[in-house]
């Protein structure tokens, strides 16, 4: 097609408009990129393999890994709920619950932090109750998952209320005008389409979770997650003792996101 | 039998009124009514999707009013089909027969599929199929579980003239055959010509006119009404009487004046008033219209000729008011009508319909 009056070497010329969005756009790539990228050169096979070895490193992605997965649960089983009142329901004060639920995304983590403290603390009702029920959050493996659900629930939460959006409600009228119940119409159209897009928002959540440090060094700074062995190694012996460290976390990290590609909604094919 | 008696529905802002509408078993009933009229949220709130605020449901003389959607056992038919995109044509159709054993769900599914020319796509996914292939599997899905009552939305909106014929019959042929109490809503009065015993015309959240869809054709109970279903041209004027009344009906002969348009007519009172001329009741001749006594006859200038297969129509002027004549092509093409050309017309005074 076209070939009467161009030949394939022909490339349309760029125009100064084209080649300035290309060249802020590759600045950008090149600004997330080239830290990580010389972090992971920072690393020798060797320094790798002794962090591989290192145990209190190993014991702290292993609580990171876990805490974040506890979290991820916890966000799943009380955020899925929530997601499709907000994406079905229409009840009063809708938009207040739905920009409170996103607050967190604009609330400084250390600022998340003290105020988890100061409602979970012995001194407040909820945490007096909750030691009384032999649950410990305070500088205690809870603490750090209180602090992971309060900043990974509002990514699973709007992951969630936008998969569940994209389901027409419709599909689940005719699921009922065939018989089923609501929570069969649920489970069997409803969440077989939105799930990709939930589990999406999931891995993200538990991704950000794995990421969180801000709100966990002010509730449980021990037993260490990742990212606090990582900076006490850093504030201790400097930045050679935290590189390792660092640079697993990041493969743990790109290893998730690797994930998140895999899972996430396809929209081109929609 | 579905029977609805001051059922009201408030769905956001909109609310349905006060619907009354009975239509027996076996029978074929329509909702006619403009877009926004309330049509889908009435077949909902009939499934049972849209709580009522008033009034109640019998389906089958079963008070399911305040029954959940399940409970109903009812078809249902949007008008964009809503298929299951995650699962296959078949699993589609058998989506409400799961509880039956296999062997008997597959021969229900290979029935319907028979029935509806589906065989070839039961593997299929649903992506990538027509119109009309997908409105096969709506139906054949919401029939699977052999209802008693069918509620379809605007079930030939959004396929092609061709396969909106064939579908219609098909619809036809099997709402006789397996004898479904039907409620169709459309905004095509063709659809109630062809296809129902009972029509209703919705307006505005209420039902405006009801009845078989001759009469509510021929003799509309409003300009809306007239207008909407398109039963010929809608003139507004003045009655006045012309003759004592009639003892015995208490009509009497008037005359209807509208612009240049004078007409005699047969009236029951005097005043403001609609005339409603049907296109096949007006009598086209060349020169001075031939006809019996009490015709009027008047000289039309035709505007435009717009020619079907067998029916024509002719758009005409008389005086700045405009009215549309229906005739067959051959008297069309015999009367040479063409824009520009002067033409008899002659329309019977009992055939003026007043309102």
């Amino acid at each position: 097609m076209g070939t009467e009056y161009t030949s394939p070497r022909m490339r349309p010329r760029l125009s100064p408009w084209a080649i300035g969005v290309w060249l802020l756009a590759a600045l950008l790539v090149l600004f997330v990129a080239g830290p990580l990228v010389r972090l992971l050169l920072q690393s020798t096979p060797a320094s790798l393999g002794a962090a591989l070895h290192d145990r209190e490193l190993g014991a702290a992605i292993g609580l990171t890994v876990l805490t974040a997965s506890a979290a991820c649960v916890l966000s799943l089983v009380l955020g899925v709920p929530l997601a499709y009142l907000l994406a079905r329901a229409s009840f009063p004060g809708r938009r207040v619950v739905e920009g409170l639920v996103e607050l967190p995304v604009v609330v400084p983590h250390p600022v998340a932090g003290i105020a988890l403290l100061l409602f979970l603390g012995r001194q407040s009702p909820v945490g007096a109750a909750l030691a009384k029920l032999g649950l410990e959050v305070v500088n205690q493996v809870p603490g750090i998952i209180a602090g992971m659900l309060f900043v990974s629930a509002p990514i699973v939460v709007s992951a969630a209320r936008e998969a569940f959006r994209n389901v027409d409600p419709k599909l689940e009228r005719v699921a009922r005008t065939l018989g089923d119940t609501g929570w069969a119409a649920f489970r069997r159209v409803t969440l077989p389409l939105a799930g990709r897009g939930v589990l999406a928002g999931a891995v993200l959540g538990w991704a950000r979770s794995v990421s969180e440090f801000g709100s966990i060094v002010i509730l449980t700074y021990n037993p260490k997650v990742a990212s606090i062995l990582i900076w006490d190694r850093f504030t201790l012996f400097g930045l050679p003792a935290a590189v390792p460290a660092a640079v697993v976390l990041l493969l743990l990290a790109l290893g998730v996101f690797l994930l998140v590609q895999l899972v996430a909604p396809d929209r081109s094919a929609r | 039998m579905i029977r609805l008696s001051g059922v009201t529905v408030r769905v956001g802002r909109f609310m349905l009124q006060d619907i009354s509408l009975t239509v027996p078993t076996g029978g074929y009933g329509l909702v006619i009514g403009p877009t926004g009229s309330g049509k889908t949220t009435l077949l909902e709130a009939i499934a049972g999707h849209n709580p009522l605020r008033a009034g109640r449901i019998l389906l089958r003389d079963v008070d399911v009013s305040h029954a959940a959607p399940e409970a109903r056992r009812v078809g249902f038919v949007y008008q964009h089909y809503h298929l299951f995109p995650h699962l296959t044509v078949a699993e589609n159709i058998g989506y409400g027969i799961r509880e039956r054993a296999a062997g008997r769900r597959q021969q229900r599914i290979g029935e319907l599929a028979e029935l509806l020319r589906l065989t070839p796509l039961l593997e299929r996914g649903t992506r990538g199929l027509s119109g009309g292939e997908q409105q096969r599997i709506a139906l054949a899905r919401a029939l699977a579980p052999g209802p008693s009552i069918l509620l379809l939305d605007e079930p030939f909106a959004a396929v092609d003239p061709a396969t909106r014929r064939g579908l219609r019959r098909e619809l036809r042929d099997l709402h006789e055959r397996e004898g479904i109490t039907t409620l169709q809503v459309t905004h095509d009065f063709e659809d109630a010509m062809r296809l129902g015993d009972v029509v209703a015309v919705l307006a505005g959240g209420t039902i405006v006119q009801s009845g078989p869809p001759e009469q509510v054709f021929r003799y509309p109970n409003s300009a809306f009404v007239a207008e909407f279903i398109g039963t010929g041209t809608v003139l507004r004027g003045k009655l006045t009487r012309t003759s004592e009344p009639d003892p015995s009906s208490g009509r009497f002969a008037a005359r209807f004046e509208a612009g240049a348009l004078s007409l005699e007519v047969v009236a029951e009172r005097e005043g403001d008033a609609y005339a409603v001329l049907r296109p096949t009741d007006l009598l086209l001749s060349r020169g001075e219209a031939a006809g019996p006594a009490p015709r009027n006859r008047f000289a039309a200038t035709v505007t435009r000729v717009e020619r079907e297969s067998a029916l024509a129509h002719v758009y005409l002027d008389v005086g700045g008011t405009a009215l549309l004549a229906a005739a067959m092509t051959s008297t069309a093409d015999e009367l040479g009508l063409a824009p520009g050309r002067p033409i008899g017309v002659a329309i019977k005074a009992t055939a003026v319909h007043l309102i």
